[in-house]
């Protein structure tokens, strides 16, 4: 799901504390900042730590005064024959070109398993909103290819496109057939997505939380981080990458539910709206003094289903007889874009 | 005349005055508003009075007329307020691109949608279930307040260390753009306790206070940036259609409504950190849908703070226009509900009527001149109103505020973090330690 999906998610959790809430009504907002923070904090800890800190066995580091598909061609023909001839898993690190402040040099790497070959095709020279510059979409005009060892199974359609920013990590893991699994941003969704991460996160700030304001804070510290992080892991694994779960009790990410992509419209506005739905009920319940009563069913029809059945019928209205074309997303992809365009 | 052509003369005239206005750069609605209060205020028990059937449509026209035009300096100019800045970097794609007048008139579409969304869903609702949620969630703005600022933090993703073998380097050099943001945020945020505490801007120019600052911190970066890197813009083309549908124009609305309705309903999160919600909340991968969605925000944002102070039963005061027109008049009932909203629908049309023409000036000027010196003349106007609304003090503070929003430009952080004026300097004040830190700074 996307950064503020979880994050609204995590204060929503939060909210159905009713110390947070209390704490809130006498000008503490800590444990909604709380709550937000760790929905959000697994994404946190691989995006903006431990991705540097990941080591890779090959870096493909264009020159930029000199690019060169064929480098870059040769270079992952080499990596794969280096995961088939040591059987071992091999991570790859595709850098980026930038050759000017604001201008990078696109590249695509595609696998032809019939021909057992790698294709590298430079692209066009795009600025940092990834528009092509007029003029530099033929200066490559050659594919480059080079043969590879094995072949390269994508379970998923991330293009392994590269222009802006920081360029993606690729791990090659050997299968018993010969042919190599593909896996994208090996770094993502490892130890940092896992529940047991979560609960040692509260206790370390519980801990802390005891020794400055005693008992009750420290638990309700522990709780509130917990579940927050944890609701983070149960929603990544509604998508199809999945999650570490219980690192490090489990090694390797368990694959996801496949009910949705991680960039989808649909479920990450429902996420946020439900959420804002949720925390509105639990303020509700926490409010003394109030003049207006509702339930929670009626909060939900006012808010959810009303508003949910009214959109339809106006879709559904307005798209009749059309065919609507929603762009295919895939869970890594998703997250490595908004991760470049998020500003 | 009857009250009704009184009406709807004066919120035509509004709505012109505002839209031709919004074409200039660094301008802002409430600038000229504010002067026109004073001017109200001291014609009051005068032969020469101005009538409230006067001034609230003409005033509700203006910043409708704002709302909807000010994407034209935005993207083309290159110059926004802050509410506009979402726009401009996928709206100069579009310029970048020969397709200048799409990008503004998507957006336009936008707020015509938001108009729409406005008066004929939400205010219809308003009076009904507004109160009751003004009850529940009075007591905790001051949290909503500090959980933007988190996300908003967190939300910034490194943009260095894409090369090198991993590890202590490779992380600094990707932590120099988040460190750079944190020090725009606390330094905007430091400037906002200066000049929410003790202002060095005139009392007689109020309204105005923070003018400068805004200024600074967002328009005449982009001003600078402009003239020292822009390309050549391409020649325009026009649009014979905007490829666009209704499934686009309804999912625009669904993320932008909710980005602008957080933004026009907490006190100080404003219009930038509207179209920031409304660009995370939905995962759009359309990029129209993107820019349409910041037009309906953009929309929402400015009239529907403005509308809320009419709603009957809420009482609640949103936005810089409602606060002028709360020094002026007090809403009375659903006769003031109706006329607003009927004056916001006029406006909108008439406005949305005024992008093309207005569009189309601004494209063959920048068809004309270099960019650069478009720009340059850009920047002067800037400064011009600047020291023509606040003074030289108002051009120091500017100047001060440039400083800091140089620091995302140079840095490549985001923008967004000059917000820090407001948010940090108001979420402590309703957090209870505001003075705290203002004794600390020794401002009181």
């Amino acid at each position: 799901m996307k950064g503020f999906s979880h994050f609204m998610s995590g204060v929503a959790v939060a909210s159905f504390g009713p110390w947070a809430i209390e704490a809130a009504r006498n000008g503490n907002p800590l444990f909604f900042i709380l709550g937000g923070a760790c929905g959000i904090l697994p994404d946190t800890i691989d995006f903006k730590f431990y991705r540097f800190f990941y080591k890779h066995d090959v870096y493909v580091e264009p020159d930029p005064q000199a690019p060169d598909p064929q480098y870059v061609a040769d270079e992952v023909a080499r990596t794969i024959a280096l995961a088939v001839d040591e059987k071992r898993y091999i991570r790859l690190k595709l850098s980026s070109i930038r050759l000017g402040a604001d201008f990078w040099q696109q590249y695509a790497v595609t696998f032809d398993n019939d021909k057992l070959e790698v294709a590298v095709k430079f692209g066009p020279v795009v600025n940092t909103g990834q528009v092509p510059v007029e003029g530099t979409e033929n200066r490559y005009p050659t594919v480059a290819r080079a043969k590879i060892k094995a072949k390269v199974i994508q379970t998923y359609d991330a293009a392994l496109k590269v222009d802006i920013f920081d360029g993606p990590t690729i791990g090659f893991n050997p299968l018993p057939n010969g042919d190599l699994d593909l896996e994208f941003l090996p770094w993502h969704r490892e130890w940092s997505h896992s529940l047991t991460v979560g609960a040692i996160l509260g206790v370390l700030v519980g801990a802390v939380a005891w020794l400055a304001s005693g008992w009750a804070m420290a638990w309700q510290c522990f709780v509130t981080i917990a579940a927050c992080y944890g609701v983070h892991v149960v929603e990544d694994q509604l998508g199809h990458m999945g999650s570490n779960i219980f690192y490090p009790i489990t090694k390797l990410r368990t694959p996801g539910l496949h009910w949705m992509h991680s960039g989808d419209g649909l479920p990450n506005f429902l996420t946020v709206w439900i959420s804002c739905l949720l925390i509105f009920w639990n303020l509700y319940r926490g409010q003394p003094n109030m003049t207006y009563h509702f339930t929670f069913l009626h909060l939900m029809m006012v808010g959810l289903v009303v508003p949910g059945l009214a959109f339809g019928a106006l879709r559904w209205l307005l798209n009749r007889g059309q065919r609507v074309e929603v762009a295919a997303g895939d869970d890594a992809d998703d997250e490595w874009n908004e991760s470049k365009a998020a500003g | 005349m009857s009250p009704f052509w009184i009406v709807l003369l004066s919120v035509s005239a509004g709505t012109v005055l505002s839209s031709v206005l919004a074409c200039l750069p660094g301008l802002h609605v409430y600038n000229v508003m504010g002067a026109m209060v004073l001017g109200i205020l001291a014609l009051e028990e005068t032969a020469f009075a101005i009538p409230s059937d006067v001034f609230l449509p003409a005033m509700t026209g203006m910043i409708v007329g704002w709302a909807m035009l000010n994407t034209i300096p935005a993207v083309l100019l290159g110059t926004p307020d802050e509410s506009a800045m979402f726009t401009v970097l996928p709206g100069q794609k579009y310029l970048m691109a020969g397709r200048g007048f799409e990008g503004t008139m998507i957006t336009a579409v936008g707020g015509l949608a938001g108009a729409f969304f406005l008066v004929c869903v939400v205010a219809p609702c308003a009076p009904r279930y507004l109160p009751v949620s003004q009850q529940v969630l009075k007591g905790h703005m001051h949290w909503v307040l500090w959980i933007i600022i988190t996300f908003m933090l967190m939300s910034e993703w490194p943009k260095g260390g894409n090369r090198g073998v991993a590890g202590w380097a490779k992380f600094y050099d990707a932590w120099k753009t988040l460190l750079a943001g944190l020090a725009t945020f606390f330094l905007a945020g430091m400037l906002g306790f200066i000049l929410l505490t003790r202002s060095p801007v005139s009392h007689e120019v109020a309204f105005q206070n923070i003018m400068p600052a805004f200024v600074g911190l967002f328009a005449i970066p982009w001003c600078l940036l402009n003239m020292i890197s822009a390309a050549d813009v391409p020649k325009q083309k026009p649009a014979k259609s905007l490829a666009i549908n209704g499934d686009v124009i309804l999912r625009s609305v669904w993320s932008g409504g909710l980005g602008g309705g957080i933004a026009a309903y907490f006190p100080i999160v404003t219009g930038g950190v509207g179209g920031m919600l409304a660009g995370h909340a939905t995962a759009q991968r359309d990029e129209r849908i993107f820019i349409m969605g910041q037009g309906v925000s953009k929309f929402i944002y400015y009239v529907g703070a403005f509308m809320l102070l009419f709603v009957p039963g809420l009482n609640l005061t949103r936005g810089g226009g409602a606060w002028m027109i709360k020094a002026l008049y007090t809403p009375a009932g659903k006769t003031d509900y109706y006329m607003i909203l009927g004056s916001i629908a006029v406006a909108s049309a008439i406005s949305y009527l005024m992008m093309e023409p207005l569009t189309r000036v601004v494209l063959r000027f920048i068809d004309r001149y270099n960019y650069r010196h478009v720009s340059t003349v850009a920047l002067a106007i800037i400064i011009v109103m600047v020291v023509a609304v606040t003074g030289w003090t108002g051009l120091f503070i500017a100047l001060v505020g440039t400083g800091i929003g140089l620091l995302p430009v140079l840095f490549g952080s985001r923008r967004l973090n000059c917000l820090g004026i407001l948010l940090l300097p108001i979420a402590c004040n309703m957090s209870g330690f505001g003075e705290v830190i203002t004794g600390w700074l020794g401002l009181t």
